[in-house]
């Protein structure tokens, strides 16, 4: 028997995370043989970005490649997960947590009520932070008027003392560009530095110091179950292949990105130091437990979260 | 019920054929269009796939009146509202014919101006429209103008705003390209402004072959205190304008931001002019919810529609039209833009982005084409479809508002030498790429 | 310069709803000043916004959220508002050739299409709310915007919409019943 999926992502077409989402669609077919293919749309073509979990709870959509923070006002443990502030240096730390550390089964369990079946995790690594003034440190965030995402992002920097504005993505070029805002949390650094955001601010910060997304491949949890476990094996597989083309894809797409915007001596990149980073990530952790006491399962995954930061000293006692 | 799943029957192409005809054929019993588009992406979605599909509509419609860009159409008809129940329209329009009464068409070109100042105000059109609509149709009436041309004017010079900087249109393609927002915008600029200066070109020539149309002002000169006294009512909407677009350029307040921002300005002009009262806050508050219920009722049945085509397949029967179609680049070209134009006829330009920009910008790129200028070209395109009949969003905000002895006839009859215009101003920037990209 | 500025204009017809409508079309007028207001008070947050943030350096985490709920509910609402007082756009291209019993007729059918579509977008109205207003335990939980606020706006949204959807029915099906009473 063969299946076909229909998936939404939260990227828009042009966006280099739709194409390499696509290369993954693609790969389920070659792996399956053709018996599991998997159709990608868009954000935005059937539903909005955050209703994507309705929809495929209501059989609309299949799927979707998406960040899970989008869904933290149904329960607030989904924007602890999907973007504890901080608490990653590396995208591979993150995998292992999934993969080893009980992050897979935290998912299972936070999706699983909501109809859904975690196949497994991605994320397009470090966000690179755009601002058009220099920021060396924390202290260089006192008063920033800056544009952050729903959620403990904004949280995080509005405990480091600046000044969360919000905006939607479509604002914050006009923002940027006109001095409404001062700085803004986009996207990757090649993307920032394709769509012109480095034209209207010239102060990137690089490698970010304060999102990396967990970006859930996820689907019907019906239509799961009714895959053969061959093919279940193969979905998950193809899902970490896509994760590591992914991290590395972007890497390198950054690393063009940075060359050029070095090369145009316009744009000056700033690389905090490991202290400035240990200071900001203190920020964070106090803020991690503030979203902890506001659901059940947030508190699961905080006592998940820092057991495996703990235990592998990623952060100290 | 048998009913569920019976329009998979036809296939996509004649799917897609029944949508086009069942949105005409319904458009003209009378419902209300809104409910015209729900009603066919309700039956589509019932008749492709059955119940389940419907909360997508739902979902869809919550989406769209949540979303931030829209907050500022309620501000600018307000401020549309109140400045009609100000004197502040008819002393602008008098200070108006002052300046440009003489010259044939001087009015109606003044009007073209503001519109393009509205548009360096807005990113989006709707509030633009009915701003005109409201303002200047009346006095360009009042002033003896040919009634077409008018409306002409008002609707295209309203949509402007989503071709003069800022602009959603280009900001939304710049997102689904991946490509430098602010190139585009400066890209769309001249372009924007040569569009402009097309419709002017075409009131002076329509104005000059049939002076019936525009009619100058006749005798004796005014004195000069006389014009000091008409040259008042140009004073504070000039200072609404420069607050308005201070703000914007200024760095203080967002695009959205801003329009209030305008809202506000008006209101103090009309206690400055002591005419504020609550009794014409309240009257100007009721008519912007009837005004916006009207707007955004259409714009939700739109975003229903194009999710359920696309749920329908839409976009692989896009991509399906467009592969193999010519080797010849600007053959591929000219049938995207045909394609364009057929959409713009039915859907709405977020609709069309969705469904055509994922497979056109690569096609595009892979053929040596510059995505900017192709952004711009897009930008241009979409022009056309908020004119073009039957579902012609710019003509539906301006009946919203306009006189009721004014029919949707009178003004799509209106409108078809302007989208001659567009169409000529898609054509010249095919020709001639540089004049976006220099 | 002949123009009389002193002309008093008489006060315009603001309209109202259409006798079809009923009683429910008369409520629903009435209620409109809440949401009219609504899209004032919007208007003086985002100037509240821009003074605090510009002036003071101190946005707020409440004002944009709060602007786009109250812009939200009055585009809703608005939907309804013009269904009572039948002044959303139509294209009267057959319907003006009709005589009055033909166009009557059209006006219950199309009354009666309408309720039914509003029925059926209330029912998915309720579904997409089942997700909304409850956990899926199912005891009571409106979805908040997961913002940094965090108001339950979204889910807020949601229920109105549905509620909006309803009385909608409900007032096509008033329409549907006057229109063919031919109660004037
Ligand atoms: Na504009
Ligand atoms: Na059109």
């Amino acid at each position: 028997q063969d299946y076909s999926f229909r998936f939404q992502s939260s990227d828009p077409a042009g966006n280099p995370n739709f194409e390499l989402q696509k290369q993954w669609a693609e790969s389920v077919a070659e792996l399956t043989d053709g018996r599991v293919t998997v159709e990608l749309l868009p954000v935005d073509s059937i539903v909005a970005h955050n209703e994507t979990q309705d929809a495929i709870a209501a059989g609309i959509l299949d799927g979707h490649i998406t960040d899970t923070s989008y869904f933290a006002g149904k329960d607030p443990a989904f924007g602890l997960i999907a973007n504890p502030v901080g608490a990653w240096s590396d995208p591979q730390q993150m995998f292992d947590f999934v993969e080893q550390g009980g992050g897979h089964e935290l998912m299972d369990e936070l999706l699983s009520p909501y109809g859904l079946e975690f196949i497994g995790v991605s994320t397009p690594g470090l966000e690179a932070f755009v601002s058009n003034v220099p920021l060396e440190g924390v202290e260089d965030l006192k008063g920033l008027k800056l544009r952050a995402p729903e959620g403990l992002v904004q949280q995080v920097f509005a405990a480091a003392g600046a000044a969360p504005v919000n905006l939607p993505g479509s604002e914050v070029f006009t923002s940027l560009d006109k001095g409404v805002i001062d700085a803004a949390d986009y996207s990757v650094f090649s993307v920032n530095h394709a769509q012109g955001m480095h034209d209207v601010a010239a102060h990137p910060v690089y490698p970010g110091f304060h999102s990396m997304p967990l970006v859930e491949v996820s689907m019907n949890e019906a239509k799961w179950d009714e895959l053969p476990d061959d093919l279940k094996g193969i979905m998950e597989e193809s899902v970490k292949q896509f994760a590591q083309n992914q991290i590395a894809s972007l890497k390198e797409a950054d690393q063009a990105a940075l060359e050029e915007a070095n090369a145009s001596g316009e744009i000056t990149v700033h690389d905090w130091s490991d202290e400035e980073r240990a200071k900001f990530r203190q920020i964070a952790m106090g803020e991690w437990e503030k979203v902890a006491v506001r659901s059940e399962n947030a508190q699961k995954v905080y006592d998940t979260l820092t057991g495996y930061l703990t235990e592998n000293g990623l952060i100290a006692e | 019920m048998e009913f569920f799943g019976l329009l998979q029957g036809l296939g996509i192409e004649g799917a897609t054929g029944l949508m086009f005809a069942m949105l005409l054929v319904l458009l003209v019993t009378g419902i209300p269009l809104a409910y015209v588009t729900l009603l066919v992406a309700l039956i589509f979605a019932l008749g492709w796939f059955g119940p389940m599909a419907v909360p997508l509509i739902t979902s869809r419609v919550y989406s769209f009146v949540s979303s931030f860009v829209f907050v500022s159409v309620p501000m600018f008809v307000l401020m549309a509202a109140i400045l009609d129940r100000s004197g502040i329209a008819r002393d602008l329009f008098d200070a108006m014919r002052l300046f440009g009464g003489r010259l044939r068409g001087g009015i109606a070109i003044q009007t073209i101006l503001v519109a393009v100042i509205l548009a360096a105000m807005s990113g989006i059109i709707g509030g633009e429209v009915v701003l005109l609509g409201l303002i200047a149709l009346p006095q360009m009436l009042r002033l003896g103008y040919d009634k077409n041309l008018a409306i002409g004017v008002v609707c295209a010079g309203g949509a402007l705003g989503t071709m003069v900087p800022p602009s959603i249109v280009l900001i939304i393609y710049g997102l689904t390209a991946n490509v430098s927002i602010g190139d585009l915008f400066t890209a769309a600029f001249i372009p924007g402004l040569m569009l402009a200066g097309f419709y002017v070109a075409y009131v002076l020539i329509r104005a000059y072959l049939n002076p019936a149309m525009a009619p100058v002002v006749e005798g004796p000169r005014a004195s000069t205190a006389e014009k000091l006294r008409l040259a008042k009512g140009l004073f504070l909407p000039i200072l609404v304008v420069i607050g308005v677009l201070g703000s914007i350029y200024g760095g203080i307040a967002s695009v959205t931001e801003a329009s209030a921002v305008g809202v506000l300005g008006v209101t103090l002009s009309t206690m400055i002019r002591g005419e504020f009262t609550i009794g014409l806050m309240k009257a100007a508050a009721l008519q912007t919810l009837q005004t916006v219920g009207m707007i955004v009722w259409i714009g939700i049945g739109a975003t229903a529609l194009v999710g359920v085509f696309n749920l329908m397949g839409g976009i692989k029967f896009v991509s399906a039209l467009i592969t193999g179609i010519s080797d010849e680049p600007v053959i591929v070209l000219l049938f995207m833009m045909a394609l364009l134009f057929v959409l713009g006829m039915f859907l709405d330009w977020v609709g069309i982005a969705l469904l055509t920009m994922p497979i056109f910008v690569p096609i595009i790129t892979s053929m040596g084409y510059d995505p900017v200028w192709f952004g711009v070209v897009f930008c241009m395109n979409m022009q056309m479809s908020f004119l073009s009949p039957p579902f012609g969003p710019a003509a539906f905000y301006l009946k919203s508002v306009a006189p009721p002895d004014i029919s949707l006839g009178d003004i799509f009859r209106s409108l078809l030498p302007f989208i001659g215009l567009q169409a000529l101003a898609v054509a010249v920037l095919i020709l001639f790429p540089a004049i976006a990209i220099y | 310069m002949t123009e009389d500025h002193t002309d008093i204009t008489p006060p315009r017809d603001e309209g109202g709803p259409i006798p079809e409508a009923g009683w429910l079309g008369r409520a629903i007028d009435r209620v409109g000043i809440v949401f009219a207001v609504g899209i004032i008070i919007a208007m003086l947050i985002l100037i509240q916004e821009v003074v605090l943030r510009y002036f003071f350096n101190r946005p707020t985490i409440w004002a944009h959220e709060t602007t786009v709920f109250l812009s939200g509910v009055a585009f809703v609402y608005g939907g309804l508002y013009c269904t009572a007082r039948d002044s959303h756009i139509r294209v009267v291209l057959i319907y003006d050739q009709l005589g009055p019993k033909l166009r009557r007729a059209f006006d219950v059918v199309i009354s009666i299409i309408c309720g039914l579509s509003a029925a059926m977008f209330t029912w998915a109205a309720w579904i997409m709310v089942s997700r909304a207003a409850f956990a899926p335990t199912g005891e009571i939980r409106i979805e908040r915007s997961g913002s940094a606020w965090n108001p339950v706006y979204p889910g807020l949204i949601k229920i109105f919409l549905m509620l909006v959807l309803g009385v909608m029915t409900v007032q096509f099906a008033i329409l549907a019943v006057n229109y063919a009473r031919g109660r004037r």
